[in-house]
């Protein structure tokens, strides 16, 4: 028996050690009838006139707050923090071990992938602010004299959020169906790749295109609006984080956007269920085929069930029904950004800390450059299950009360006067059914 | 003033209903031996992909019944490798974090158990 100091090969369930207990029947059902419950409250309860409008909404931030984060050294000085560790993210992807204790696997897949959810949802936009792709093409921009803002092009507006979602789907494809996501060549290619192909979009279609299509820009963005601040007419503004939810710009392709997110992520867990793993090692199917198809399933699934809730909405003849799941997508980003945090939250903070201690040794040679590297984990989450297991369950919960109020919010703008209730039923029913799927998947795997 | 109220009444009293009703009680682990064991032959292993209850710190025993020499893996905090030869080779071990650790075999690419500690 040995010990492998962190793992010298390639592991087949990804950069993770163990996983978190799943939550007892008994709190997956209190949380189900708490969804439900809550639903309905709102639906037959909450306010019959649309109360957010993204004209109006929220107040000033202190001027002070405001001028600061609008003043030209704060902005240089996100640029530069989000620079350095992409410089150093790209010379551990480069110079660094093809094993499992280089930093650079900690770096993608977890402070980037995971961390900018609740960054984004503490500070707002932060991908859009420390983006390294915006600092490049800003520089290419300079260096030029022409406009950063200015490509080439015009974006299609056709186009909307699509490339966003096919890139989303491209990274969770890498982190949960590849086999050989724990290798350094694959994950590096696609990072090179990722960013080629934002310098390349920069380039013909000015920083437009990543607002619209870099993959973790519009995720990081969409979990922004679920934070307190926003922006209006170059001032700072702090609102309550569902009237910030409605200033959620409608493109097309957002439904898909947020179909990925919770899709990959309800499909990260049913992975590890003892079901779909006794499934995929008894028949001869290939699994990696498998786990492919079930991916894409899960994705298009979640987007299908959601598209034909919203079409189902009794609107007036006015409102074009293929409209309704874009204008409805806002709200699955609370269901999303709760379930996100109840998967991946001991992932984050004891891999996290992995990987800023892994990130004290980039080469594999035993230095410490950051001092970080005698540092041990703490396991403090893990020891306590319960309170795991309540906080995640509440999470699902939260989220999910969020995006009904959402929601109505939206339908009473949307819905003429005699549908008002009975017609949100077909979404509300859609909703519930992601909370209840995403409490069902956190207790059976 | 009234709705709010009533809406106000509901949330928290389902969410107290959420977050009151979880009730895992540690396992008793007892210092009893869990016995696990394990048989590779011809390129397949049973168990294939089984949860196994089993107690923080509880002492384990993987019992390896192989017909040719391989190894398998243990993803827990940290990973760790277990090499056994032809013949049955038994590994004693035991989890002191609460979690769901996979125990895989590389070879055939197959999660064998996962062990549910808690």
């Amino acid at each position: 028996m040995t010990d492998l100091p962190g793992g010298d090969r390639a592991f087949a369930h990804g950069i993770g050690g163990s996983a978190d207990l799943p939550i007892s029947p008994s709190l997956a059902i209190a949380g189900a009838v708490a969804a439900l419950v809550i639903s309905f409250t709102v639906l037959a309860l909450a306010w019959r006139t649309p109360r957010y409008d993204a004209a109006t909404s929220g107040r000033p931030a202190p001027a002070w707050l405001d001028s600061l984060v609008t003043s030209t050294g704060w902005r240089v000085g996100l640029r530069v923090v989000g620079f350095v560790v992409f410089a150093y993210t790209a010379m551990v992807a480069v110079l660094g071990e093809d094993l499992l204790t280089n930093p650079f696997f900690g770096i993608v897949f977890v402070w980037w992938w995971v961390g900018l959810v609740p960054l984004s949802l503490l500070f707002g936009p932060v991908w859009k602010a420390i983006s390294p792709v915006r600092t490049i093409n800003l520089a290419f921009a300079k260096l030029s004299g022409s406009d950063p803002e200015v490509g080439v092009f015009d974006y299609p507006r056709w186009l909307g959020h699509w490339p966003a979602a096919v890139g989303l789907f491209a990274f969770v494809w890498l982190e949960l169906v590849y086999p050989f996501m724990t290798e350094l060549g694959p994950v590096r290619l696609w990072c090179a790749v990722y960013v080629a192909a934002m310098l390349i979009g920069g380039a013909l279609f000015g920083n437009t295109f990543y607002e619209r299509a870099d993959p973790f820009e519009v995720y990081s963005t969409l979990v922004g609006k679920m934070s307190v601040w926003g922006f209006r007419d170059g001032r700072l503004l702090v609102r309550s984080p569902l009237a910030n939810l409605d200033t959620v710009v409608l493109r097309p392709g957002l439904v898909a956007v947020v179909a990925v997110l919770f899709g990959s992520t309800a499909f990260d867990s049913f992975r590890d269920s003892t079901v779909w793993i006794k499934f995929v090692q008894s028949t001869t199917v290939s699994s990696y085929l498998l786990n492919n198809l079930a991916l894409l399933l899960f994705c298009v699934g979640v987007g299908l069930v959601f598209a034909v809730g919203c079409m189902l909405t009794g609107v007036g003849p006015e409102t074009s029904r293929r409209s309704l799941p874009d204008r409805f997508a806002h709200s699955v980003v609370p269901i999303v950004v709760g379930y996100v945090f109840a998967h991946y939250l001991t992932y984050l903070v004891e891999f996290g800390q992995k990987t800023l201690i892994q990130a004290s040794d980039p080469f594999g040679t035993g230095a410490n450059v950051l001092g970080t590297g005698d540092w041990t984990i703490n396991y403090w989450l893990s020891y306590h299950p319960t309170l795991l297991a309540n906080t995640k369950v509440a999470a699902v919960v939260v989220g999910h009360v969020l995006g009904v109020i959402a929601a109505h919010d939206r339908a009473v703008r949307l819905l003429p006067q005699r549908h008002q209730l009975t017609g949100q039923l077909p979404l509300l029913f859609a909703m519930v059914g992601f909370t209840v799927g995403g409490l069902y998947l956190l207790f059976a795997a | 003033m009234r709705r709010h109220l009533a809406a106000l009444t509901v949330l928290v009293t389902t969410l107290g209903l959420a977050s009151a009703c979880s009730d895992d009680e540690p396992t008793d682990t007892g210092g009893e031996t869990k016995t696990i064991e394990i048989k590779f032959s011809k390129g397949t292993v049973t168990p294939n992909g089984d949860r196994v209850e089993v107690g923080v710190g509880q002492p384990i025993d993987l019992v390896v019944e192989a017909d040719e020499a391989g190894e398998i893996h243990m993803h827990s905090e940290p990973e760790q490798e277990f090499e056994y030869a032809a013949g049955t080779t038994t590994f004693e071990i035991e989890i002191d974090k609460p979690g769901v650790v996979e125990v895989e075999s590389h070879d055939l690419d197959k999660t064998i158990v996962q062990l549910e500690v808690s």
